[in-house]
């Protein structure tokens, strides 16, 4: 799987690392995790499962049948949990080296400036 | 009058998302995730929707889409390893025919743009490696017409069809590797040189004679093969399977430079395996492996579709 992820299959791993979930749960997670920033459409979704389960980062937890419709429920795979919490570090660090400036710059007095 | 109420309304969506879904997805794909598709798409419905809307069409389009471009996306890897092996050899075996051949010119100006490839393939990987890599074809190809019309002395088309397989695969390299695996074909013809130059006889006496090239070809077949089964071996240790796939499509050029020998376990002309096999039997061994290498990498393929839906 390509590093960094990108932020919806980022954001699908978050999702799966509470508990198994299907389609329409992880949808509606990973909306609720982005501030309904994110708003995956089930084609969209599969395609990414699809490579996950590939990349044996996501694995089928169960089946189940409603209203005579397949309902498969997927769970974080070990490497999953592992890729998942490399990318929280690297991003967590990004964040940590950002703020650090950003504090740097409001507390450095300014040498040079307009009149006004 | 028609039936009403929610019961209906959803059994109609689901038959219109049914009818979509199988309008975009290949079929093998929805038997096997058609229903959960369906019904998420259904969960997320508004009550009393009777039609998908049109970003849903739109998402199961893109979606269809992607499924049936996903196998030729995940062989791009393999496509670009098995290149970058084909563009050794061919740079390699370039490098040694053109140095062994120096006073027969038709085979230097033919062998050159595969060194020019070499060079670009460091230099511009991208576009510029295409069109160089290119002209090699070309060259290889064009070298057969222009020998017709000129009567200049040429390379035989047992030197020339593996060159030529290994161009076309070569091709595929055209990426933006690290320097030191771009540098790699220029290494392998580098090592060549004296490899290929001493199995050459005196160029003074045998000007155009090619006929070393019977030990040069099945030699390189034999370190292509195990150059691209142990970088198989080792990726796929790695749970990696690029090598596997590359070495697929690495049949037909190795095929190619084993002819001769392939040739002659066909050739039952004469008591015992014959040095240099009738022509017949060599176009007979060309014509199978034309056959079997594409063969193999679709039954790959076709298993490969059958493991992801």
């Amino acid at each position: 799987m390509e590093v960094p992820l990108r932020e919806p299959t980022f954001l699908i791993l978050a999702a799966l690392a509470a508990a198994p979930m299907h389609g329409y749960g992880l949808i509606t997670e990973v909306a609720r995790l982005s501030d309904g920033r994110i708003s995956l459409r089930p084609g969209t979704l599969y395609g990414a499962l699809d490579r996950l389960v590939d990349a044996d980062l996501v694995h089928v937890d169960r089946e189940e049948v409603v209203d005579g419709r397949l309902r498969r429920y997927y769970r974080l795979a070990g490497p999953g949990r592992d890729l998942l919490a490399a990318e929280t570090e690297r991003m967590r660090r990004n964040v940590e080296a950002a703020t650090l400036r950003l504090g740097a710059a409001k507390t450095r007095p300014r040498l040079s400036g307009g009149l006004a | 009058m028609s039936p009403a109420g929610p019961d209906h309304a959803t059994a109609e969506l689901e038959r219109r998302y049914a009818r979509w879904t199988a309008l975009f997805y290949p079929a093998d794909y929805r038997r096997r995730r058609g229903s959960e598709l369906v019904d998420t798409y259904l969960s997320l419905a508004s009550p009393g929707r009777r039609r998908p809307s049109v970003a849903d069409v739109a998402d199961l389009a893109a979606g269809g889409l992607r499924q049936r471009l996903r196998i030729a996306e995940d062989l791009a890897p393999a496509f670009q390893l098995a290149g970058l092996l084909a563009l050794m050899t061919a740079t390699a075996l370039a490098a040694g025919w053109a140095t062994s051949q120096v006073p027969a010119r038709l085979g230097v100006v033919m062998w050159a743009p595969w060194l020019l490839a070499a060079v670009v393939h460091v230099a511009a990987p991208g576009r510029w490696y295409r069109r160089a890599a290119g002209l090699g074809v070309l060259a290889t190809a064009g070298v057969v017409p222009i020998a017709m019309l000129t009567g200049l002395p040429r390379p035989p088309l047992s030197v020339l069809l593996p060159q030529f397989v290994l161009g076309v695969v070569a091709l595929g390299a055209a990426t933006r590797h690290p320097w030191w695996v771009r540098l790699m074909p220029m290494g392998a013809a580098a090592v060549s040189v004296p490899v290929i130059a001493g199995s050459a006889p005196d160029p003074e006496f045998f000007i155009g004679s090619y006929w070393y090239a019977a030990a040069v070809l099945p030699a390189a077949a034999t370190a292509l093969l195990i150059g691209a089964t142990l970088l198989a071996f080792g990726l796929a240790a790695r749970r990696d399977p690029r090598g596997l796939w590359a070495l697929l499509i690495l049949v037909t050029p190795i095929g190619m430079l084993a002819v001769v020998p392939l040739g002659a376990m066909l050739d039952d002309t004469g008591p015992g395996r014959p040095i240099i096999p009738t022509w017949s039997s060599m176009v007979i061994a060309s014509v199978l492996v034309a056959a079997a290498g594409p063969a193999l990498v679709s039954l790959g393929l076709a298993a490969r579709r059958r493991e992801l839906t």
